[in-house]
């Protein structure tokens, strides 16, 4: 028996009390939840690896090695996570304010495509010139691919959801037309760019290793994203716009060029997620370089709950599971497909799991 | 007479309709339900009253099957209802309107009376549901036609969807949460008949309203709740208005003392030949004016250019032609934020979508028409400090009850979050306050504050434009009234020149008391 306003009652069921718990969804209660959803999706994952022939057990401590057993997976796993995070945050600053941009794809693609060609066409600027340069280049490239399908939403009334869709195969197809043509590396019989000069390769930063400095440039835009949505006018209009139209009409916000803002925020971000893939990774534009990034930005995205903060741990989460689960594949020999399927698996459960503790929020 | 007691022990009692026990309910530090006890017979019509924040509209939530009690038990009909959802409710007889429609603006009235219906079928019987929405709306006098799109409706014909909703769907217990806030006197007493004639038929209703005269007029009972707990019960009959209230506040409420202006100064604001072809009805060359120090409060049914009228002064909305000159300056090409710069508030009716954001912060709600100046804005961040400083003012000053600065607005009892607008819009101290019905569900005692504070505004030299479909309130409050027909502003008149009886004509549209 508890009190309640001064007179005892009879306690509750055990199945109200649990949703009480789960209902306050304290930080704690938050990470729980999430660690219960991995687990769930290991197990579930589980099933198709035995039917695989593979033993669960071998495969999945081949995939925990493969993620964390050396100085060389880690950094190979923050390489990966990098342009997940760059990317990401910029569709959730998009889905805050209930912009569909699904666009990331294409956006990172040109991305890598300006930077290349600012690489291979000044080759002999200084690497402090020639860096920025490619960035910049690569930022106004998925700017460029973003702010097109704001302006056809704007002034056509195309929803962004189509437009950005569309435009991923564009984006990505022009990667290999272009290596086909112009920039593609004479007699190399791939669709592969020309190697990068050493002055366009992103420095090192931990020596002995591949960890490029892309990684602290993800870092700077999750928090540079945190203060922009939550301490700036900027991004309180997105919030409010996120909320309700009408109440930001009230509000004085001017819906189109929030819009567009936005969408060219993070088609920005996209674009450096593209080139720091091509100057810190390959060194040079291959096809298909990013395929899957833009989608898996948006997964990003949602499993941070849209909250920039978030995203850091959630981009690291999906580089890492990436390059456990290609460990695995390699050293367990499990289907490479099965990779996808543990990513997807491991992504509904989180998203139900999140569900479950109700509407986002700030904490 | 003790012969009697045997004699019934034999008879198999009937339960009440509604039989709830010893509900409770927190919310964090909140005791919104306190141990209530709440008994519904068949036939009866039950008022619940009590001031904001009270848990009137926790209560209900129980019952439908929206909110957990912590404890307590709902016994319906003889059955328990525990850890029920909506849906079980609905089924088991109990159908509840909301202080907030739940309608799909995009669809049409049929569509929405079919949604979630299993009667609807799995493929859709359109053309039987449509017969069956006109036969109801006929027998009760709701006219309704089922293709209709929702958004294309006023308040009060939204609301005959959901009880034409309710009635097909075979309600026992109809719940009504504020229901008559944003209707015209004509809706109100329609939606009394159709109450009336469904206790007739042994259905039951219960009938949240913090309007006095309503509750007195319509239901057989009340059942009084303060903080929380049940603090009266009993008949209606023989009860005052003043007896109502103090029940409700706990001590007297004086009416508001109106006073006429005392300054009558300059002009404030112009409109002159406001013409909007697009609105439904249009409103062609419509002019105005607006002195320093008085209320021009504007009467009229629903849907006849108010609505575009005050939108379109607020800077929501365009004018096709004419002009706003506000202190000599014309405001007619800026935009809504500029507008409150140049001191005109507004406080708009639609308290779901516009004028709150529900899942922001109380803090954040309180900001959202001035983030984006200093004190605000600070820059190019936001002060938050500053925020939070004004939060607390504000609160405190218009007695805003909720845990704290950072909570969503949405946890807020419904009077509450309409002191958040109130507290946004007023507290700016604006020259020029445009107010849609700014009382709306507001408990006696707080519109008494609401009252004062417009008029302390008014006689601090700001021009007050009052919106209301409630005759009363115009008449009190207007130091000058003009009444809206059809996109036309006609009977502009003094205070106390036009009596109750003939601005209701004019409402209706009948002009022949101005020649
Ligand atoms: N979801 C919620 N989370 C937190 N607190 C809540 C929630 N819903 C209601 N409350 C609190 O419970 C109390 C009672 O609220 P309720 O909505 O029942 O009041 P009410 O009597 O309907 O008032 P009003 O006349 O203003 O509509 C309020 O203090 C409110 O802040
Ligand atoms: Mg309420």
């Amino acid at each position: 028996m508890k009190t309640v306003a001064g007179k005892s009652v009879p306690e509750t069921r055990a199945g109200d009390s649990l949703w009480r718990v789960v209902n306050k969804g304290s930080s704690f209660n938050r990470l729980a939840l999430s660690v219960l959803a991995v687990l769930a999706a290991f197990a579930f994952t589980a099933v198709p690896i035995s039917l695989s022939g593979k033993n669960p057990a071998v495969a999945y401590w081949a995939l925990l090695r493969g993620a964390f057993g050396s100085v060389d997976a880690i950094t190979f796993a923050l390489n990966k996570s990098t342009p997940y995070i760059l990317a990401g945050v910029g569709v959730a600053m998009c889905f805050r304010a209930r912009i569909i941009n699904i666009g990331g794809e294409g956006q990172i693609a040109v991305g890598g495509i300006v930077s290349s060609w600012i690489i291979l066409t000044f080759p002999d600027l200084m690497s402090s010139v020639l860096i920025p340069l490619a960035l910049v280049g690569a930022a106004l490239a998925g700017a460029v691919w973003a702010g097109l399908p704001a302006m056809m939403r704007l002034r056509r009334g195309v929803h962004e959801v189509l437009s950005t869709l569309m435009l991923n195969f564009v984006g990505t197809l022009l990667v290999g037309e272009v290596l086909n043509g112009t920039m593609g590396e004479p007699g190399a019989g791939f669709p592969q760019s020309p190697l990068f000069p050493e002055s366009g390769r992103l420095p090192i930063l931990l020596p002995q290793t591949d960890l490029h400095s892309g990684i602290l440039l993800a870092l700077i835009a999750v928090v540079s994203c945190h203060f922009v949505l939550w301490y700036t006018p900027f991004g309180f209009r997105l919030r409010v716009l996120g909320s309700s139209s009408s109440a930001a009409i009230y509000a004085g916000i001017s819906l189109s060029s929030t819009f567009l803002s936005v969408m060219l925020l993070s088609g920005a971000l996209a674009g450096v997620a593209g080139g720091i893939e091509v100057m810190g990774i390959h060194y040079r534009l291959i096809e298909g370089f990013s395929s899957g990034f833009g989608f898996n930005a948006v997964a990003v995205a949602l499993l941070g709950a849209l909250n920039p903060l978030a995203i850091l741990p959630s981009g690291l989460f999906f580089g890492f599971l990436e390059a456990g689960s290609l460990a695995m594949q390699r050293e367990v020999g499990v289907p490479s497909s099965l990779v996808y399927v543990i990513e997807g698996v491991t992504m509904i459960c989180v998203l139900c799991a999140m569900g479950f503790i109700g509407p986002r929020s700030r904490s | 007479m003790a012969g009697a007691i045997p004699f019934t022990c034999f008879m198999q009692p009937i339960p009440p309709m509604l039989e709830m026990r010893g509900i409770c309910k927190t919310f964090g530090t909140v005791r919104a339900n306190r141990n209530i006890d709440l008994t519904v017979e068949r036939g009866r019509i039950v008022g619940l009253l009590g001031e904001n924040g009270s848990g009137k509209s926790t209560l209900m939530k129980v019952l439908f099957g929206m909110v957990r009690p912590d404890a307590g038990t709902v016994s319906f009909n003889g059955h328990a209802l525990q850890s029920h959802s909506p849906g079980d409710a609905i089924r088991a007889g109990i159908c509840m309107i909301h202080q907030h429609f739940m309608l799909v603006e995009a669809m049409t009235v049929l569509e929405n009376v079919m949604l979630g219906w299993s009667r609807a079928g799995t493929i859709l019987k359109s053309i039987e549901i449509a017969k069956l929405i006109r036969t109801a709306s006929k027998e009760y006098g709701l006219e309704l036609s089922p293709k209709t799109r929702v958004s294309e409706l006023g308040f009060g014909k939204r609301q005959r969807i959901e009880i034409v909703k309710a009635i097909l769907r075979g309600a026992q217990l109809l719940i009504l949460d504020e229901p008559t806030s944003n209707l015209s006197p004509v809706e109100v007493s329609s939606l009394f008949q159709v109450m009336r004639a469904f206790a007739a038929q042994g259905r039951s209703v219960v009938f949240i309203s913090h309007k006095m005269g309503e509750v007195l007029d319509l239901c057989d009972e009340v059942v009084v709740l303060r903080a929380g707990e049940v603090t009266h019960r009993g008949p209606v009959q023989n009860a005052t208005r003043a007896d109502l209230a103090r029940l409700m506040v706990g001590r007297e409420i004086s009416l508001s003392h109106v006073s006429e202006t005392k300054v009558r100064g300059s002009e404030l604001m112009t409109i002159e030949g406001l013409t909007l072809i697009e609105s439904r009805p249009p409103i062609d060359g419509l002019s105005l004016s607006l002195r320093s120090g008085e209320i021009f409060a504007l009467a009229g049914v629903d849907g006849n250019g108010q609505l575009e009228l005050i939108e379109t002064i607020a800077g929501l909305r365009r004018a096709s032609k004419g002009k706003i000159i506000l202190n000599g300056r014309e405001i007619t090409p800026l935009r809504p934020e500029a507008r409150v710069a140049a001191g005109v508030a507004y406080i708009p009716v639609d308290r779901a979508n516009t004028s709150l954001v529900p899942d922001m912060t109380v803090q954040d709600n309180l900001a959202f028409r001035d983030f984006n100046r200093p004190p605000l804005r600070k820059g190019i961040w936001l002060d938050k400090n500053a925020f939070l400083t004004r939060a607390r003012t504000r609160i405190q000053q218009y007695q805003i009850a909720c845990p704290g600065p950072q909570v969503a607005a949405q946890t807020l009892s419904g009077g509450n979050q309409q002191k958040i607008v109130l507290a946004r819009e007023v507290g700016r101290k604006p020259t020029i306050l445009l107010a849609f019905q700014p009382t709306w569900g507001l408990d006696p005692g707080a519109t008494r504050f609401v009252l004062d504070e417009i008029l302390a505004l008014r006689d601090a030299g700001a021009a007050i434009l009052y919106v209301s479909s409630e005759l009363e309130e115009v008449v009190m409050l207007g130091d000058r009234l003009g009444v809206m027909f059809n996109g036309r502003l006609i009977g502009v008149s003094n205070r106390n020149e036009l009596s109750m009886a003939e601005i209701g004509l004019l409402m209706s549209g009948d002009e022949r008391t101005l020649s």
